[in-house]
């Protein structure tokens, strides 16, 4: 059994099928990348996965767990964490906190031991902040710890998410586009960063991304897709020679 | 400048960061715990109201400041805290289970009115609210039997085991007293996941669903837990002014709670003080410059609301972060002082989600 399995997905807004049949298995500890020129639905999967889209046909189960009409906040206790195309971090707060809120499906306190901040408050809290570093000390981000995010470069902000998402300690990680408004130099980091969150934390990774030269690094296989179809999935070799993904990209 | 090393977690999780803090902070609880002692009793009850609007600002700086949601009814809430504690005693019950089921009551129809405000933001929220507070004023006319409709009701004494509460010193205390209180739960619930969940769907509603916050969940907690607030200084109130009637609990009450928030500084417990502060001392001081200024400025009829409104724009202008944002600068000077750069806060004059008609 994979981790991951959608089958048949199919999702339109009025007249434009977004999604169209789309089955894809992602197995533990892969990396899984999606392309597709714009529009294509990449994102759409992503919104269909964290749930903030119902499907209109189609199953997905993580982990043996069918998934498709979960809430969408019990999708992160689940284990899947994601990041956003655009960051959508926690403006005006620091980086810290932002972690912290991270570890919100860990919190075991009602509010009413909050309200008095009682030795378990604390304690939970201690806990959380032990995790949050570990987070901090595995992405390099030691010196921003203390700055609020609307003071940071776009990159930072980048991987803040990132950590964020991490916080979860997710079994599956939603990258979207995670190198876009990266310098090449920020691109090279992230690549080893992938690296280290795939290999030693041991974490899915399933990634919508448009440098192909990280893709074809990263990746233990991709998935084409274009208007809402799938076009291939296979190695990252196999899939940029594939017929379908050139015509998709360059015309016929 | 102070330089501090944070070497435990704790330090950073404490209310107070350093022994600086404590310093000012016991120096002012001393302070004010003279104050009966030093002034006449006016000076004392004009500062009972002082901390009676910052009981119900500790609430809607919840809602409004932290969670992100905008409330024009918040003189409904002041006023079902204040109407139910006052029924409350002509019941019989004692004098803190009145206050507490008041309180209560207050919440827990701030957590139904959540119900359908769950489904609006910015404006549509504000304007919603504004209806929930006419209905409320109507309800209190019209519902003659409990709340004595146009004529209004008496409130009974404040006594706990036929001790008076009333006087304005003991009155004083009871609402310093409650204060504190209020400031230090709001205190803990924002460094504790829940207080942590309202600041999330504040800045980011779509990533806190991500991290696996429940919107609906959090946005009733945070109305719950506001008109609590409110509801609790909405008892007090109704000893300040002794007598109920429909017309202190307007529109006009609701805009003057929303202010005191925006003026103090959205997003900051300090904000809550500076604003009650604002708000209930200004009257006092505009009739001061009238008796101080020639006949000719001093018969200007309207002057006050004119004053209020001017500094309002002004701060909503040159300082969205509200007394506390220009008390941080100022602070910041002295600290730095004679390196202070005047670029520092040259780019941070942004706005609070709550701000942005979305």
């Amino acid at each position: 059994m994979s981790l991951f399995e959608a089958r048949d997905l199919t999702v339109s807004f009025g007249g434009i099928h977004a999604v169209r049949d789309l089955s894809f298995d992602v197995e533990e500890g892969e990396v899984f990348s999606i392309i597709g020129p714009n529009g294509a639905g990449k994102t759409t999967v992503f919104n269909l996965i964290s749930r903030f889209y119902d499907v209109d046909a189609g199953t997905m189960t993580f982990g043996g767990e069918d998934i498709t009409r979960l809430p969408v906040h019990r999708v992160a206790q689940r284990g899947i964490a994601r990041t956003f195309q655009n960051t959508e971090l926690f403006e005006h707060e620091t980086v810290l906190k932002n972690l912290l809120i991270g570890r919100h499906v860990h919190r075991r306190t009602m509010l009413a031991e909050d309200l008095f901040f009682l030795p378990r408050v604390r304690r939970q809290d201690l806990a959380f902040r032990e995790k949050v570093e570990d987070v901090i000390d595995l992405l390099d981000l030691q010196s921003y710890r203390e700055q609020t995010i609307n003071g940071l470069p776009y990159g930072v902000r980048k991987m803040v998410e990132v950590a964020r998402a991490l916080c979860i300690e997710p079994k599956l990680l939603l990258l979207d586009e995670p190198s876009s408004g990266l310098n090449p130099e920020e691109t090279e980091d992230l690549s080893f960063w992938i690296e280290d969150i795939s290999e030693d934390l041991g974490v899915t990774i399933i990634m919508v991304e448009h440098d192909m030269n990280l893709v074809t690094r990263m990746s233990d296989r991709v998935l084409a897709m274009a208007d809402g179809l799938e076009l291939a999935v296979g190695e990252p070799r196999e899939i940029q020679e594939h017929p379908a993904v050139l015509r998709a990209y360059l015309g016929d | 400048m102070r330089f501090v090393l944070k070497t435990r977690y704790n330090q950073d999780i404490d209310l107070f960061q350093h022994n600086g803090q404590r310093f000012w902070y016991v120096l002012l609880a001393v302070a004010l715990l003279l104050v009966p002692l030093g002034f006449d009793s006016f000076y004392v009850g004009e500062m009972s109201l002082v901390f009676i609007y910052a009981i119900a600002g500790v609430g809607l700086m919840l809602l409004v400041g932290y969670t992100g949601q905008v409330s024009l009814g918040h003189a409904a809430f002041l006023a079902i805290g204040a109407y139910a504690h006052a029924w409350f005693l002509t019941q019989g019950l004692p004098w803190p289970v009145s206050l507490a089921l008041a309180s209560l009551l207050t919440a827990i129809v701030g957590a139904v009115v959540a119900i359908p405000a769950l489904r609006m933001t910015g404006i549509y929220l504000a304007v919603a609210t504004l209806a929930f507070s006419r209905i409320v004023e109507h309800v209190i006319t019209h519902w003659g039997s409990v709340t004595g409709g146009y004529r209004g009701m008496a409130v009974p004494r404040a006594e706990v085991f036929s001790v008076s509460l009333m006087s304005a010193s003991t009155f004083y205390y009871v609402c310093l007293a409650f204060l504190a209180a209020s400031l230090v739960a709001a205190l803990n619930l924002l460094r504790s996941p829940s207080g942590r969940a309202m600041i999330a769907v504040r800045d980011s509603e779509v990533s806190a669903q991500a991290m696996g916050i429940d919107l609906a969940r959090t946005k009733t907690l945070a109305f719950f837990l506001s008109a609590g607030f409110t509801g609790l200084a909405g008892g007090l109130f109704a000893h300040k002014i002794g007598y109920l009637a429909p017309d202190a609990f307007t529109i006009v009450t609701s805009i003057q709670l929303l202010l005191m928030v925006v003026v103090g500084g959205l997003g900051s417990m300090h904000g809550v003080v500076f604003g009650a502060i604002f708000i209930g001392l200004l009257p006092q001081a505009v009739a001061f410059l009238r008796d101080a200024s020639p006949p000719a400025i001093a018969e200007i009829p309207g002057l006050e609301p004119a004053i209020f409104g001017l500094i309002l724009i002004l701060f909503l202008v040159y300082e969205p972060l509200g007394i506390y944002g220009r008390w941080v600068k100022i602070r910041l000077y002295f600290q730095e002082f004679p390196l202070y750069r005047k670029a520092t806060y040259k780019r941070q004059k942004s706005y609070l989600r709550t701000e942005r008609v979305r």
